[in-house]
């Protein structure tokens, strides 16, 4: 039988949770436990995430690569295929395709202290490095997350922030836009950038890695400049549209890197030599 | 010692393999002013003079414009998903245009680098293609500047070369040529002149080196304000393959298709959150002559274009990979230097 | 002719009157014939006007990167002027800032082009600048439709299967709709995916479905320049499924697109004759 890479593996919606106006989670798992068993991937990857009659979305996959019974995704519902995800429930069936692209180069960052810098939807993509971090504590040294969102109401994974500062070293430090705090907020209140810059972070032996809107990156790399970090050491996950997911569609191109194959994790250095086709 | 064949000869072929049930893809005078490929019904129906090149390409018979990759069946809360039918019948393509036929090898690349297409793949293999040589050109023309010229071999399993009196010198190149032409041709002295081809048009290496760090160049804006937007372009156009993915039925069941897309549609980089990075033309002209004259090089070692003129022939504002390209090098040459 | 329309051209852009010049230049040397954009007085020698000038330049009025240019100045032939005027009916452009050149045009082609025989708008009518001067004498007007009504004597089934046969080449390139100076939606309607109306796939019923909406959305509209045939990469008669709706303009309300501004578009407009009662 022909192998066809454009056709993906039946999945089986095991949860779905809420975060918060339109951001949902779903962990789902290979309806063939062969699949299953064969299945494995680094994490960082993405992968096409497919509703039978609407079509495929690309979405990191945002589980630990440790987690050996099911993989999961978050979207925000913005467009036909998101909004047909919205409506998805426990036991339906939709399709993955992949692992495809590259991965978070977890080896190389051993040994060092890490930085991870969020902004609203773009937690998913850190979570699942932080969680893969977490489980080989001994293997990283300190570990910071900074994370923030316009308002309260727009933190994603907010209860696993707690957990995550209950490990040995590591600070959680969560912040929200000025205007979008509650009176009940206790945590910091201020722009990513700003937060980053006022947490006074030891910065030696460290990388980094950010993931946010355009204009949360271009604030925070001069903070993380004056810190001392070099842009080798920062890293991000791209994002492009892409369709085939296999480098044959030809959209998602920058230049001659194909994100779904050469990318989507890039540093900064090498994002400085694409072109901006993003 | 050459062989040959008659034109009546090569027509009995094509009905002859016409009733063996192999599809024949070849050029086909759709009306008085047009040629373009197409499976013919019959050896009536093929055009073998009177054309430069026919206005499409046979990139059809490996990358279909509309390709079903699986079906669904959608049952409850369950899904059955179905492979299409797997068969690749063999089929000819007859009479193709050597810049049409090296464009071949030049997809394999794309469509095999780590994951393979196996659609592709499949069709490939089951396509025997037979070249006509050229013995003129046109203005459009310019397959002796990218390495290739009208008798090129690339891609071809047997050609066909025009002896200026109806009948045609068969030149086999592999086995699937062999096996097509066996004992359908005749042992003869007389040998084809290939013409020259057209003139070398432009010198492609210094326009490559200068597309390499062309991205931010507001010349991309002056090249291309004429450009509608349309796809005539890439779908005429035997060496591009950017496709589409996507869910056509109803809440029963359907398919998933590949269909054929272009770069210069505004959909086609345009993200859902209404972010698009190449909102406008120039942008999107760009990459299509970075795409065959930089990336592709980059990649594969070839550039995506063999020269064959389709761009600039069914352009609606004649504009063109050879137009772009003289532009381009018009640039360099008043400003010297990038 | 040519000389006097680059005088013309080469007035306006050294008055500041206009910022660019949409009009016929040359390709490449011994190129066809295809749109330029002359932004400064001394490129004017670039504007060509001979029977190779096809091409309806209306289209660019309503293209964002045209108009980023400026306030444009435009050449236009008689069927072309009448896609400007359907554009000011439509709010499309504000009248006021286009500056239209109108050529009196004998016929593009050599042979001359079948729409070029019936044509009765060989002198511009509304133009800011005429260059030139041709008999207008329209051909009978019974050339307009002929290609049409001989091909309606077919059966429907013979119609049919011709229009099964011609857009079965169809491969959704969107030339037809580019071309075409009243296409101009900001985000077309086979563009549009929640609800996909029309599959964007090259299949029979998706293939009638894009040829017959665009057909639609022309009726009452289409001012008959052919273009969409003339640049259609698969040779489909596009032509032939306009005229169909432009003829039932014609005879059931009296109305031709384009050639009269005060005349309101029929689709836009009704009156109190019109057949149907719903409207009453």
């Amino acid at each position: 039988m022909m192998e066809n890479v454009y056709k993906p593996d039946l999945m089986e919606v095991i949860e779905v949770k809420q975060h918060t106006v339109d951001v949902k989670s779903v962990k789902i798992k290979f309806r063939d436990p062969e699949r299953a068993a064969r299945f494995s991937y680094e994490v960082g990857q993405f992968g096409m995430f497919s509703l039978f009659g609407m079509g495929e979305s690309t979405f990191n996959i945002c589980s630990s690569s440790n987690w050996k019974d099911h993989i999961e995704f978050c979207f925000r519902k913005t467009g036909r295929v998101t909004e047909a995800f919205w409506q998805i429930d426990e036991g339906d069936t939709i399709g993955f395709r992949g692992p495809y692209g590259n991965s978070y180069p977890m080896e190389e960052w051993e040994g060092k202290n890490l930085i991870f810098i969020g902004g609203g939807i773009a937690m998913p993509p850190i979570r699942c490095a932080v969680w893969y971090a977490l489980e080989s504590r001994e293997k990283y040294g300190n570990i910071t997350v900074v994370y923030g969102a316009r308002t309260t109401k727009d933190l994603v994974f907010e209860d696993e922030l707690d957990q995550w500062a209950e490990y040995k070293d590591v600070r959680v430090i969560r912040c929200v836009d000025p205007g979008g705090e509650t009176p009940e907020w206790t945590y910091e209140v201020g722009l990513v950038p700003n937060v980053l810059r006022d947490a006074q972070i030891p910065a030696d032996n460290t990388v980094a890695l950010v993931i946010g809107p355009p204009i949360m990156i271009k604030f925070t790399l001069p903070v993380l400049d004056q810190m001392g970090i070099a842009p080798a050491s920062i890293y991000s996950s791209l994002e492009n549209r892409m369709k085939c997911g296999v480098g044959k569609c030809g959209r998602c191109n920058c230049g001659p890197v194909y994100v779904c194959k050469e990318g989507p994790i890039f540093s900064f250095e090498q994002l400085s030599k694409l072109p901006s086709d993003f | 010692m050459s062989e040959i064949i008659s034109r009546e000869a090569l027509l009995r072929a094509v009905d002859e393999w016409l009733k063996q049930g192999v599809p024949v893809l070849g050029p086909s005078r759709i009306n008085d002013a047009f040629v373009a490929y197409a499976p013919l019904a019959s050896s009536d129906a093929l055009a073998l003079d009177g054309y430069i090149h026919p206005r499409n390409s046979i990139k059809e018979a490996v990358f279909p414009k509309h390709e079903k990759i699986y079906a669904y069946h959608i049952k409850g809360s369950g899904v059955e998903l179905e492979d299409p039918e797997r068969s690749v019948a063999k089929q000819i393509v007859l009479a193709a245009r050597p810049c049409d036929a090296a464009a071949l090898p030049i997809l394999d690349h794309v469509f095999n680098w780590d994951f393979k297409d196996a659609f592709y793949n499949a069709r490939r293999a089951a396509t025997t293609v037979v070249t006509l040589a050229c013995t003129e050109h046109d203005a459009q023309c310019f397959c002796t500047s990218v390495g290739l010229g009208p008798a090129a071999e690339n891609g071809s399993d047997a050609m066909l070369l025009p002896l200026g009196d109806g009948t045609f010198e068969v030149r086999c190149f592999t086995d699937k040529g062999r096996e097509l032409f066996a004992g359908k041709t005749e042992s003869s002295g007389q040998a084809a002149k290939v013409p020259a081809g057209p003139p070398e048009r432009l010198d492609v290496g210094p326009i490559t080196e200068f597309l390499k760090d062309s991205f931010d160049n507001p010349i991309w804006n002056e090249l291309t304000l004429r450009c509608l937007g349309c796809g005539a372009c890439a779908y005429e156009c035997p060496t591009c393959h950017c496709f589409d993915i996507v869910d056509e039925g109803n809440a029963a069941g359907g398919y998933r298709a590949k269909n054929w897309d272009s770069c210069q549609f505004e959909m086609f980089t345009m993200h859902a959150s209404g972010h698009n990075p190449r909102a406008r033309q120039a942008q999107r002209q760009r990459q299509r002559v970075m795409h065959k004259f930089s990336i592709y090089p980059q990649k594969f070692g070839e550039v995506l274009c063999t020269g064959c003129g389709n761009c600039t022939r069914n352009c609606p504002v004649s504009l063109g990979i050879l137009n772009t390209l003289m532009d381009l090098a018009a640039h360099l040459d008043t400003t010297g230097a990038k | 002719m040519e000389q006097e329309l680059r005088d013309t051209c080469k007035r306006l852009l050294e008055e500041g009157a206009v910022d660019v010049i949409i009009g016929y230049g040359q390709s490449m040397p011994d190129g066809p014939v295809c749109p330029v954009f002359i932004k400064k007085a001394e490129d004017v020698g670039r504007l060509v006007w001979n029977r190779q000038c096809f091409g309806n330049l209306a289209t660019y009025l309503t293209r964002k990167e045209i108009k980023a240019l400026g306030k444009p100045a435009i050449v236009v032939k008689g069927c072309d002027e009448r896609a400007v005027v359907v554009l000011e009916q439509e709010s499309q452009i504000d009248r006021a800032s286009v500056y239209v050149i109108g050529m009196a045009c004998e016929g593009v082609g050599d042979p001359p082009a079948s729409k070029c025989g019936y044509c009765d708008v060989h002198m511009p009518r509304f133009a800011d600048a005429v260059i030139g001067e041709v008999a207008n004498e329209p051909v009978s007007q019974d050339g307009r439709y002929a290609e049409l009504d001989a091909f309606m004597k077919k059966t429907p089934e013979e119609r049919f299967a011709y229009w099964t046969n011609e857009l079965s080449r169809c491969v959704k390139c969107y030339a037809c709709r580019e071309v075409c100076p009243m296409c101009y939606c900001n985000r077309c309607i086979v563009d549009k995916n929640r609800p996909a109306v029309i599959d964007t796939s090259s299949t029979p019923m998706a293939n009638f479905a894009w040829n017959m909406a665009r057909a639609f959305h022309q009726a009452g509209r289409c001012v008959g320049c052919g273009e969409c045939a003339r640049v259609c990469p698969a040779g489909i008669n596009l032509r032939l499924l306009n005229d169909s709706l432009a003829k039932a303009a014609e005879e059931g309300f009296g109305y031709r697109a384009g050639m009269d501004k005060d005349t309101p578009p029929v689709i836009g407009s009704y009156a109190l004759q019109d057949e149907e009662e719903f409207i009453q």
